[in-house]
């Protein structure tokens, strides 16, 4: 075998309960591997199991060896020298990762071989292969440096030890697209420079399609297919993989219905006798759940845990849809007019006389990276943050300063626009049942417009019983569609949606989109779409708006910004998307 | 660089972090959760137990608690004195038992007007902001600045003693800390974003405060209220034990322990008793605030 | 500089408590019953004659901001009057018995950072496990055992019972070991909880395992991670342990029978002696204040966040 990463049936449980089931895994030296799955698929730990970093509390069984040494249960002494020399892990986020107390230099000084620590212009050469051509930076504390500078440091510090594989967890997740795109050209470049393997681990397809010789995908714990990320890409033959490429928004043209999967991910315990993708299959059979299906070789370094083929779509491939080609919004009145709006947080003007219009009815994206006074602008919009400057006019009521409308005013206000928040964990209040959030939001509008908390749950698709449950027992995708429901009940004419499906899955962010576009298209709401995701901006939206460092860079048709962007900024945000993969059955149906 | 840090950080920290946050909880140890209930239960019925000596103590003591028998003085435990009596023959049960009752009726207000007055406060200076924080916030300041109980012996001291100088003095004083907790706890669940939902659907401050807020900040205020108990328990025993605020012969267990320190070689029960008894309840009751704690940290409300 | 920008506003916050501090001090007179006369007359006859002699002495016919600041400015050259009772410059009372204290405190002191740091760390770094349980709870034991209660144990089961120390009173060292004992559990519990907060919250950072990733030896990770790392938010807490000295110490003098400003304090203030205890409580805030100040002054230096002007 020339494996250098050999992982035979490993497994990982808490106490009793599985989270990582029986995984196989091998990479070659010099191969880069994806291990894609949404969250609770195991990825992560599979990742800390080969790095031997496990916490003591779960127990692992199988086996993991690198070049023939064997890491589980092996002893602190030799998982030391195996760790930083011969595996390199990169975590997600940048902002942790580093010791704030410590250098950057100082960092990679102690990651380097004790032969090289004290050669002179090491650091310098460290700093170099990551791209930081600035020997200063050396001196500097993490807190001084952005995300991608810290990025950039912290693979840095990993490659000091000149390790043969290198596992990197999600190592852009926590930064802005275009700073994304320039790390994963860095690791790509610095895997091949060093003929080093490269383990990534990420929830997106497309980045793993584009960047990796193979993909694993896993979901709940297990691997329900492996194989050439060409061949998994164009001919998945799992149901799961199947769903999740087609639940991808893509970049370069709107879909006409994005298929969500179904329910969510189980717990790897709870299915560990059964496929665990059987719940939410569409091609389900009653042997399905009877056995654990095997992994069956079905092509050349292909296999799926599915006991069947993937059946096609009982429908064609969703086309695409027609879009708005209106450069200009419609004539007629406004339903929101920004003016001119400026607002400073002390030194930092966060909007730089921004103007915009919404016409009633019309689905509006607002792109922009962090810092870019995307989010700013909605909660001035809202009313939760009070502008330095300019003019908010909603439907011929000033609502710049809201604190100064008259009560009725406020009422008006109120009724007017309404907001879907980024975070489902928190946009609820944990002590409030759905229901009396609900009724709460629907108490709000005249009796007689009122409409009940059933009526509101059917309109977001949830059953009548989720009334009485409290937000700690729906998932992530349940939890955004009551705060969709809740900001639907007093029926407002424009719903700001800020990231509202950032943090969730791409299974469930396609049917928080879709039922967005539904409640959109059904009651003429007027949708303002903040959102760093240009796929996402695409299939939802007609027009864009681009902001850069508070300022309105461009706005247009989508469909138009997104074909042919004219700002630099704006070519450099479409070129950071990775390409949707272009499946066989598309191809066929395209031909 | 600087934008990037001060301006809330957009969108991007997005889906992995539910699953960081698993590796997190998979990898903290069941082990002393399991172990809570057992000590927790433990604490409860220990405070329930002086409660209701507290309640009843004064019905079921042996003797009368002021009743003396200086022929016999000081002498240890005996089948007709369980914990022996005092220099003046008093018995030492019967003392505790009606002691009981000043010791925790006491902290038990100065716990509910501490955690009143410090919840409200805090509430509001948290949701509100402006000047009624930065008052409160410098007068905390302040507060802090002294250390609590040298400024309770010098005022209950000076005017002379007194239950009432005594209660209001500690609510004062144990105020800052609850107001500080809360106004911090407040403001955290005020960068959430079922707090903006709640603005964005224009139900009033008031509201928002007490039905949505407060409601989410209940594990800190009842394991406030139960640190403000201890606190106030310790103090007013410390204060009798001083001989400040009380008249001497009190059966109060602090002044017992001034009072009998002296026959610590013949009875030492009549000291000790009363000392471990204000341990145990005060110990009993920080366990309990402290799990709840536990449970706060642990589960913290949100995500599962 | 930043740095110096820093401790010069906390140094001009530290004044201004100071005086607010100073202020209700002296206005501890007028609370004491029967008017500022009386407590200042003490035991000596209240006939007309001595009343105007006290009311000239003190300016008591001046308004109060006169009265103060006359008071203010003799506190600021270290005089405070006499003793009501006894009859002595209450600068000299106390530094007759601050050296008890002092060495009280100091040896506590000890105490405290010996027992309550490693115990701290030790909990911390094995979370869950039986030493952290054991550990938890006898800190969380301590936090409520009131300094006076632990005084009499002692006493009953090291000076009565083993007689290994003396019971009461000054003399040489031993006489301190219980009392220096008795006062430093209490924070000593205070300190090992922060500590193991401190452990515990480092020791689930993200960096922490980036390092152990690297390959970072376990002796390297200890060195210069947690405990530098964790060494900053226990800082923290260094005034509010110093406060607990000062209230400490006057259940502990008081239980041992040490002739030192806590017991002072406990006499001046059961007989009314305003003078003595306005000095008593003007020092405790200066030694807090200061103390809070100087770990203000330490963070800013330890923390590059702040020293390279972040704020």
């Amino acid at each position: 075998m020339t494996d250098l990463l050999r992982v035979r049936g490993l497994s990982v449980s808490l106490e009793e309960r599985r989270i990582v089931d029986d995984v196989d895994l091998d990479i070659d030296a010099g191969e880069t591997v994806g291990l894609v799955g949404e969250s609770g698929s195991g990825k992560s730990l599979l990742a800390r199991a080969v790095a031997g970093l496990l916490p003591p509390s779960l127990t692992t069984t199988g086996s993991v060896t690198m070049s023939g040494t064997e890491l589980v249960d092996a002893s602190e002494r030799l998982l030391r020298t195996v760790r930083g020399r011969r595996v390199g892990l990169l975590m997600q986020d940048p902002f942790t990762m580093l010791n704030p107390l410590k250098t950057v230099g100082a960092h990679i000084t102690e990651s380097l071989p004790r032969g090289l620590r004290r050669r002179r212009g090491e650091i310098e050469k460290r700093l170099a292969e990551v791209g930081i051509s600035d020997p200063r930076v050396a001196s500097r504390y993490p807190f001084q440096l952005s995300g991608g500078m810290r990025q950039r440091v912290a693979i840095a510090a990993v490659l000091a030890g000149d390790p043969e594989l290198l596992i990197a967890d999600e190592p852009t997740t926590a930064l802005d697209a275009t700073i994304q795109a320039e790390i994963m050209q860095l690791l790509r470049s610095v895997q091949k420079a060093r003929g080093m393997a490269v383990l990534l681990i990420t929830h997106d397809l497309r980045v793993a399609f584009a960047i990796c010789d193979k993909v694993q995908v896993m979901y709940a714990g297990r691997v329900l297919e492996t194989g050439l990320s060409e061949d998994v890409a164009r001919n998945p033959r799992h149901p799961y993989t199947a769903g999740l490429i087609g639940a991808l928004p893509v970049l370069e043209r709107r879909i006409s219905q994005l298929v969500a999967i179904p329910g969510s991910v189980p717990r790897a315990a709870d299915v560990t006798h059964k496929c665990a993708f059987a719940d939410r299959c569409p091609q389900r059979r009653p042997d399905c759940v009877e056995t654990r299906p095997p992994l069956r070789i079905v092509a050349d370094l292909h296999a799926t845990a599915c006991l069947y083929d993937v059946a096609p779509a009982e429908t064609a491939p969703p086309g695409d849809a027609v879009e708005h080609a209106q450069e200009t919004p419609a004539l007629g009145k406004p339903l929101l007019t920004v003016a001119e709006l400026r607002k400073d947080y002390g030194q930092v003007r966060a909007l730089d006389a921004v103007t915009l219009t919404v016409q009633p009815g019309e689905r509006v994206g607002l792109i922009g990276e962090s810092g870019s006074g995307k989010t700013t602008l909605a909660r001035c919009v809202l009313g939760l943050a009070s502008p330095d400057g300019g003019r908010i006019m909603l439907d011929g009521l000033d609502i710049t300063y809201p604190h100064r409308l008259s009560a009725s005013g406020k009422r008006q206000m109120r009724s007017l626009v309404q907001c879907v928040f980024q975070d489902p964990s928190t946009s609820l209040n944990p002590s409030m049942t759905v229901g009396a959030a609900l009724a709460e939001a629907a108490g709000r509008v005249q009796r007689a417009e009122r409409r009940s908390v059933d009526e509101l749950l059917d309109l977001v698709g949830l059953p009548k019983k989720y009334a009485l449950l409290r937000p700690n027992r729906l998932s992530g995708g349940e939890k955004q569609r009551v705060a969709i429901a809740r900001a639907l009940a007093v029926n407002p004419a424009l719903l700001i949606c800020d990231e509202p499906t950032a943090s969730l899955d791409v299974s469930v962010q396609a049917h928080i989109l879709e039922l967005l576009r539904t409640i959109s298209a059904n009651a003429g709401t007027a949708l303002l779409f903040v959102t760093h995701d240009l796929a996402v901006v695409r299939q939802i939206t007609d027009r864009v708006v681009v902001l850069l460092h508070g300022k309105v860079v461009e706005t247009g048709a989508t469909a138009a910004i997104l074909d042919e962007p004219t700002h630099s900024y704006t070519r450099r945000l479409v070129a950071s998307v990775p390409p949707a993969p272009v499946t066989f059955r598309e191809e066929r149906a395209n031909a | 660089m600087a934008q990037n840090e001060l301006l809330p950080r957009g969108a991007t920290a997005d889906q992995s972090d539910a699953f960081t946050g698993s590796v997190a909880a998979a990898g903290r140890k069941r082990t002393p959760r399991a172990r809570r209930p057992a000590l927790t239960i433990a604490a409860m019925i220990v405070l329930g137990i002086m409660l209701i000596a507290a309640a009843v103590g004064h019905w079921i003591a042996p003797y009368d608690p002021a009743l003396q028998n200086v022929g016999l003085g000081p002498t240890g435990p005996s089948a007709a004195h369980w914990l022996g009596t005092d220099d003046l023959g008093r018995d030492v049960l019967s003392r505790l038992l009606e002691g009981a009752h000043t010791a925790l009726i006491a902290p038990v207000l100065i716990a509910v007007g501490t955690t009143v007055l410090g919840t409200t406060l805090g509430l509001l200076a948290g949701y509100r902001q402006g000047w009624l924080d930065t008052m409160l916030m410098r007068l905390t300041d302040l507060m802090f600045a002294l250390p609590g109980l040298l400024v309770l012996i010098v005022v209950v001291g000076v005017a002379g003693g007194g239950y009432a100088i005594s209660v209001i003095t500690l609510i004062i004083l144990g105020a800052p800390s609850d107001i500080r907790m809360v106004r911090s706890v407040t403001m955290s669940q005020r960068e959430l974003a079922y707090v903006d939902a709640a603005r964005t659907l224009g139900i009033p401050a008031r509201r928002i405060m007490f039905r949505h807020v407060l409601p989410n900040l209940a594990p800190t205020v009842v394991a406030n209220l139960l640190l403000s108990f201890v606190f106030a328990l310790v103090a007013l025993a410390g204060l009798s034990f001083l001989g400040i605020g009380l008249p001497a012969g009190t059966p109060d267990w602090g002044l017992m322990i001034q009072e009998n320190r002296g026959i610590l070689d013949i009875n030492p029960w009549a000291a000790i008793a009363p000392a471990l008894l204000i341990t145990i309840t005060a110990c009993a009751a920080t366990l309990l605030g402290d799990s709840i704690y536990e449970r706060l940290d642990a589960g913290k409300g949100f995500s599962e | 500089m930043v740095v110096v920008k820093l401790v010069a506003r906390r140094l001009i916050a530290a004044v201004l408590l100071l005086l607010v501090l100073s202020l209700l001090t002296y206005a501890l007179l007028a609370l004491s019953p029967g008017g500022p006369e009386r407590a200042l007359l003490g035991d000596r006859p209240a006939t007309p004659e001595t009343i105007a002699a006290i009311r000239a002495q003190f300016l008591l016919d001046e308004p109060f901001p006169v009265r103060y600041w006359h008071w203010l400015s003799q506190a600021l050259t270290g005089d405070f009057g006499t003793s009501i009772t006894v009859r002595q410059p209450v600068i000299s009372m106390l530094s007759e018995r601050v050296n008890v204290t002092v060495t009280l405190a100091l040896l506590a002191a000890v105490v405290t950072l010996a027992v309550g740091i490693p115990a701290g760390l030790a909990a911390g770094i094995r979370r869950g496990g039986r030493l952290d349980r054991s550990i938890t709870l006898v800190s969380l034991v301590f936090l409520s055992f009131p300094p006076f209660a632990i005084a009499l144990v002692l006493l009953y089961g090291f000076a009565i019972q083993l007689r290994w120390f003396p019971v009461y009173g000054t003399g040489d060292l031993s006489h301190y070991v219980l009392p220096a004992i008795a006062l430093a559990l209490g924070p000593a519990a205070v300190l090992t909880r922060h500590t193991r907060a401190a452990a515990l919250q480092v020791g689930e950072q993200d960096y922490i395992t980036f390092a152990r990733a690297r390959g970072l030896s376990r002796f390297g990770i200890w060195e210069s991670y947690l405990l530098r790392n964790s060494a900053l938010p226990v800082l923290t807490i260094a005034g509010l342990i110093i406060a607990g000295y000062l209230t400490g110490a006057v259940f502990v003098e008081q239980a041992f029978s040490l002739p030192g400003l806590g017991s002072l304090l406990v006499q001046s203030v059961t007989q009314k002696d305003i003078p003595v205890v306005q000095a008593l409580v003007l020092l405790s805030g200066v030694v807090v204040i200061v103390a809070n100040l100087l770990v203000d002054v330490a963070y800013v230096i330890v923390n590059p966040q702040i020293r390279q002007g972040r704020a």
